[in-house]
This record gives C-alpha cells, sequence and structure tokens, in this order.
C-alpha cells in the first residue's frame, strides 16, 4: 500500500472491530478504530487531527449515530472525509443516500480483501488530493486577498476580456493608471500572461457569473 | 339360588352398569342424546329382567298376571328408546312413523294399565311350569286374548317397517361410515327387535310353551350401542389429538413466518461474525506471508475465529430450536432469560430501523412456567408488532418497551408497550381475529397464534391503549413455577 494517511475503523462490533483493524494493520495501512460516531467526531474536533490526511470506513447499522448521521455530521463540522460503508445486507436506498453524500464506496461487510484494500486506498488518495486542492487554494486566496479595491475592479475588466482603453472608460480614470494596476495585478499574483490570470480566477471561482465571452 | 335367577342378575346388573355410564356421559354432553336413549333403554331392560324373573317365580295366575302387567311399562321404555336411538344414530327415519309408533305405544301402555290383567290378555286361566334351563318355571298355561291386541301387533310392525326403512335409506345415502351404520342398526337393533317382537307376540298369543322373555336379545343391542357410541369418544378423542397436532403445526408455521420478518435482521446478526472470521484470516495470511511471523499475533487470530464460530453457531442454534417443530414442553424458566434471547434476536432489525428496545427488568422476579421456544414466539410476534407500529413514529419517538412484574395469585404479567400511533377503542380487540391485519403485507395470523399459545400456558393475552401514551400494550400472564425465585 502506498497511500499514506490514517483509516478510522468505526465499528460497535468490537470483536470485527478488532479483525479489521489487524488485518488492514498488516496490510501496511495506519489504523485507528472507535467503537461509535461519537467517539470518532470528538478526536476529529481536536487539533492533531486535522493535519493528518485519512478516510473513514464505518459500519452503516450502528447504535447512537449510524453510519449515514457520521457522515453528515462530520460534513457539517467542515471535516469533510471520504465515507467507506460497510453493511451486512446491502439495502439500495441507504447506499443512495450515502454515495449522495460523497461516499467513496458501499461493501459487504464480507466483501474480498482486495476490494476493501482498493476502495480505502481510493479514498485515501482522495483525501490526500483533497487536501492538496485546499492548501493549493489557500495560497491562492491568499495572493488575492493583497489586491486593493481598485486592482480587484480592473481584474474583472481585463478577465472580461477588455481593452485597458475600456477600461479606462467605464472607470473612469486615464489608461495610464489601468496599466500601472495591471502590472500591479501580475506581480502580486505572480502571473505573466492574462490567460493564466483568467485561469486562476477561474479556479478561484470570482467573477463567475458572466460566461458569455466563452467560446 | 336357581340358574335363572342368576343369569337374569347378572343381565340386568350389566344393564344397569352401562345405564349408569351413559347416564354420566349424557350429563357431561347433554347435546348428545343418543347417550341419554342407551341409558334409558338399559334401565329399562333391567326392570324388565326382574319382571321376568317375577313371571318365572310366579305361584298363582293372579301374581304372573301382576308381573305380567307391570313389563309393559319397561317395554314401553325400551323399545320408544331403541326407535330415537335409530332416529339420532341415523338421522334417516321417517318422523311421522316414529311419532305414529310413539302415540300406538302410549294407547298400549295406558290400555294395559286401565284393564286388567294385561293390555293382551282379558284373563290367565291356569299356569303350567315347563322344564327350563334346568330348573322349573312358571308360564301362562292358557290364555284369553283381547281382541284390541292387534293395536301392539300393529305398533311392534311399524317398528320394524321404521328401522327397516331408515336402515334401506342410510344403505342408499351410501359413504363407507354412512352404509357401517346402516349394517350396525340392521344386525345389531333390527335383528334382535324382530326376533323379540316375534317371540313375544307368539308367547302372548299361545302359540309357543315358553317364558315371556325380552331381555336376552335386547341385551345384544344395548352392547352394539354401547360399543357403536364408544367408537364416538374415541373418534372425539382421536379429533382433539389431531387439533392438538395442527395447533402446533400452526405455532410453528407462525414461528417460521416471524423468523422470515427477521430474515434481514438474522442475516446481519450472522454476517457480523463471519465477515470478522475472514478478515482475521487475511490478516493470517498477510502474517504468514512474513518470512518471521508473528506467532502471538497468529495465536490471538486464531482464538478470536474459534470465538467468532461460536457466536455463529450460536445464532444458527437460537434459531433452529424455534423453527423445530414440537408440543409444549413446560419447564420453570426465568422469564429474563427469555427476554434477553428474544431481544439479541431483534437487536439488529430494531438498530436497522432506529427503534429503541428497553427491557425493564424487575430483580427477584419468579419463574414462571413455560415453554421456552413457544414464549419466544410470543415475545418475539409482540416485539415485532411493536416495531412495526412504530413506523411512522418520527425517529425520537421509536419505542418498544418490555417489562415484567409479578403479580397476584402467583401469577406473572408481561407487557409490550409500543409508542406507535395505536388503534381506536373498538378495533382493539379485532387484533386477535384471525386474518385481521393493519400491515399490507401481514397474515393477520401472528396475534391469534400468540393467544393460543399463551392460553395454552393457562394464562391470558389481551391488549390496551397505552398507560399515558397513544400506542398500545399488550400484556399476558403466566403461572409461576412452583418453587425458588430466580
Amino acid at each position: 500500500m502506498s497511500a499514506a494517511g490514517v483509516v478510522y475503523v468505526v465499528d460497535d462490533d468490537p470483536s470485527f472491530r478488532r479483525a479489521v483493524t489487524r488485518m488492514l494493520t498488516a496490510a501496511g495501512l495506519s489504523v485507528q478504530s472507535y467503537s461509535s460516531g461519537t467517539e470518532l467526531l470528538a478526536h476529529l474536533s481536536g487539533d492533531a487531527a486535522a493535519e493528518e490526511s485519512g478516510c473513514v470506513l464505518a459500519d452503516l447499522c450502528m447504535p447512537g449515530l449510524d453510519g449515514l448521521q457520521l457522515q453528515q455530521a462530520c460534513t457539517e463540522a467542515g471535516m469533510a472525509l471520504p465515507f467507506v460503508f460497510l453493511t451486512g445486507h446491502g439495502d439500495v436506498p441507504s447506499a443512495v443516500s450515502a454515495m449522495r453524500h460523497g461516499a467513496v464506496d458501499f461493501l459487504d461487510k464480507c466483501a474480498p480483501q482486495q476490494a476493501l484494500l482498493t476502495s480505502l486506498e481510493r479514498a485515501l488518495e482522495r483525501d490526500a488530493n483533497a487536501r492538496a486542492a485546499r492548501v493549493k487554494r489557500g495560497q491562492l486566496e491568499q495572493r488575492f486577498a493583497a489586491l486593493t479595491l481598485r486592482e480587484r475592479e480592473v481584474l474583472e475588466h481585463v478577465v472580461h476580456g477588455r481593452m485597458n482603453k475600456q477600461i479606462a472608460a467605464a472607470l473612469g480614470i486615464h489608461e495610464r493608471t489601468v496599466k500601472l494596476h495591471r502590472n500591479a495585478i501580475t506581480t502580486k499574483l505572480g502571473v505573466r500572461s492574462v490567460a493564466e490570470l483568467t485561469t486562476l480566477t477561474r479556479e478561484i471561482g470570482l467573477f463567475a457569473e458572466p460566461r458569455q465571452s466563452c467560446p | 339360588m336357581s340358574l335363572e335367577t342368576t343369569l337374569w342378575s347378572m343381565q340386568a346388573a350389566a344393564a344397569l352398569t352401562l345405564a349408569v355410564l351413559y347416564g354420566v356421559v349424557w350429563s357431561i354432553d347433554r347435546r348428545n342424546l343418543a347417550n341419554l336413549t342407551l341409558c334409558v333403554v338399559a334401565v329399562a331392560m333391567a326392570v324388565a329382567a326382574r319382571d321376568e324373573v317375577g313371571m318365572m317365580h310366579a305361584a298363582t295366575t293372579a301374581e304372573y298376571g301382576e308381573w305380567a302387567r307391570l313389563i309393559y311399562l319397561p317395554v314401553f321404555f325400551a323399545l320408544i328408546g331403541l326407535v330415537l336411538f335409530v332416529q339420532l344414530f341415523l338421522g334417516t327415519g321417517r318422523l311421522w312413523l316414529l311419532w305414529t309408533i310413539v302415540g300406538a305405544r302410549v294407547a298400549v301402555i295406558v290400555g294395559n294399565f286401565l284393564s286388567y290383567p294385561t293390555f293382551a290378555w282379558r284373563e290367565i286361566v291356569a299356569l303350567r311350569h315347563v322344564p327350563f334351563l334346568g330348573g322349573q318355571v312358571a308360564l301362562a298355561g292358557s290364555t284369553v286374548v283381547r281382541s284390541w291386541n292387534w293395536l301392539s301387533l300393529a305398533s311392534c310392525a311399524l317398528i320394524i317397517v321404521f328401522v327397516a326403512d331408515a336402515v334401506l335409506r342410510a344403505w342408499r345415502r351410501g359413504g363407507a361410515e354412512g352404509r357401517r351404520k346402516a349394517l350396525v342398526v340392521a344386525v345389531g337393533v333390527g335383528l334382535p327387535l324382530i326376533f323379540t317382537i316375534a317371540y313375544a307376540e307368539a308367547v302372548l298369543l299361545g302359540a309357543l310353551p315358553l317364558p315371556l322373555l325380552v331381555t336376552p336379545a335386547f341385551l345384544i343391542t344395548i352392547l352394539v350401542m354401547a360399543v357403536e357410541l364408544s367408537r364416538g369418544f374415541l373418534l372425539t378423542r382421536q379429533t382433539r389429538q389431531e387439533l392438538e397436532e395442527l395447533r402446533s403445526e400452526l405455532a410453528r408455521a407462525g414461528r417460521v413466518t416471524a423468523l422470515g420478518q427477521l430474515a434481514s435482521a438474522l442475516a446481519h446478526e450472522l454476517s457480523q461474525p463471519l465477515s470478522a472470521i475472514l478478515r482475521n484470516a487475511e490478516a493470517a495470511e498477510i502474517h504468514l506471508g512474513n518470512p518471521a511471523p508473528d506467532l502471538d499475533e497468529l495465536r490471538e487470530i486464531v482464538a478470536d475465529i474459534r470465538k467468532d464460530d461460536q457466536r455463529a453457531g450460536d445464532v444458527i442454534e437460537q434459531m433452529r430450536s424455534l423453527i423445530k417443530r414440537r408440543t409444549l414442553q413446560m419447564y420453570p424458566l426465568a422469564l429474563n432469560e427469555v427476554v434477553e434471547d428474544v431481544i439479541s434476536l431483534v437487536h439488529s432489525d430494531a438498530l436497522a430501523r432506529h427503534v429503541a428496545l428497553d427491557y425493564v427488568m424487575t430483580p427477584g422476579l419468579p419463574l414462571v412456567s413455560g415453554d421456552r421456544v413457544h414464549l419466544s414466539q410470543v415475545l418475539l410476534n409482540l416485539i415485532i408488532n411493536g416495531m412495526d407500529a412504530t413506523q411512522a413514529s418520527p425517529a425520537y419517538n421509536k419505542r418498544v418497551v418490555i417489562e415484567a412484574h409479578p403479580r397476584e395469585e402467583g401469577r406473572v404479567e408481561v407487557a409490550v408497550t409500543d409508542s406507535g400511533p395505536g388503534l381506536p377503542a373498538g378495533v382493539i380487540d379485532k387484533v386477535f381475529d384471525p386474518f385481521y391485519t393493519t400491515k399490507s403485507g401481514g397474515l393477520g395470523m401472528g396475534l391469534p397464534i400468540s393467544r393460543t399459545i399463551i392460553e395454552a400456558h393457562g394464562g391470558r393475552l389481551w391488549a390496551e391503549r397505552a398507560p399515558g401514551g397513544c400506542g398500545l400494550t399488550f400484556r399476558f400472564t403466566l403461572a409461576q413455577a412452583q418453587g425458588a425465585v430466580s
């Protein structure tokens, strides 16, 4: 197994919990097990856990918080971990609901070992990617935050493909001032071309609504 | 004592024994009038036997005439009793014929006691003594026969016609049992009747120089009747046994249905240990793939596999004991254990349906006398019903509470209360009617079967509005076992 990260096993049945922990550990995964959803939530809300990437392997049927409720609670608490659900008897409505909330997989408790490991690997990968994306986005947001209000206005016009002359007219400033703003923007954001600028703003979701200029 | 006295006493004793026996049987089951007719005929035969001995030992014509007069009374009851028996037994006689016979025989008996010495004889002229059974007995040597004796003859002929007609009609109606009964009446009642009537009339008319005897042939008839009626008892017993078997079969069907409802929950209950075993085996495989496997870890894995296998086996054993077909086997039971076993069976189902199952255990609850499997079935049924009833309730109010309390008079009461919407007061008792159901997939047999089981335990099962709620409470009582506290 190559994927890093912690598999959080949540199951109320101590015997199954021990067995699955034992197997996953032997397969080279790092595993933490919890007997209930509440226990996992308590752990996740601690600071240490926020740094680690991971995924949850939860039983769908549990007393107290069941699997789906745990998934929802995690999402609401802003800890959107990928979930792999295990069930003794797969029923379609819960499977649909789980997938809709972003579950990676929905497996029978007796599913083949390889299927389980593949699912977990995919879940860990997804979390790692999501974390990387979050980090990148955080850095971008920081750069965009450095722009002044005027620079943002200029940027919006640039992204929408307007010429310097048009921008100057629209904002009621001199064309040369527009050029100065544009230089400041490219320096602050560390980009070289208008195309790159457009890609970045789209990535961060700025000025998204008027899309009529797209081919 | 002469031989005829001994023999006739024995006849009378036999007849009286049967009379008492069937009198008691009739007093228990008064609808079965055939038993009463046999009782009446048997008493009549005992009295007739006494009269016959009186006639045989008569010293004077007056004494002889007195006994001859008295014997008309038992003969009246015997003939009417037999005719009614044939009608009750075969049900094919013509009623107008029957009432004509009754009328004619009433006329004969009234005429007999209004005249002297008897209905048939105007006068007994002399007695004769003839050898009989190694002794000498008296009989009417010469008599003057009345002209109205034709009425008695005619009524006897009508009786023979009535019986023959009833037998023929029963025979023609067919059916193995019907024909057998017809044959029994023909041989057991018809032939002795024809013989007795022919013999008695021949003696009365002076054509046969023998004592006037009716009891020996009629005794055969009584015995045949008794055997036939006791066949009825045997059949009743057989029916009851069949009913018992049917009930046990029905109870089993109920258990299997309940298990069908539980199937998914049980699958879950089994998949838990099975999947644990699988994961442990996989872990062991990985460890064994190492050049230096961790033997302690492997030992632990094997021990865990063994434990989970035991757990799966227990689930299967419990299920099997519920499916097995068997009759009630009453033992002292700890109710707490039975309830906990059932809860462990439905536990996963309740979890999946978000129903909270609460068992309020009363410490020091006395042992009850009951059949573990059958009581488990009742509890299973009541709990599943309760969970079904809460289906539409909001998630925070899905609850089934099971309570057990000792009650007065050595009883224990168990209550299963759900938090469902309940039922209107008028409908509550309907839930015990067979095929009454409020569930779309329900058969409506669970509660009637449960009630049968509890009643077979000598208890009662009823439903009422839940105290302080709108759901339903099902309560049943069980007898406390003789002995210690659990």
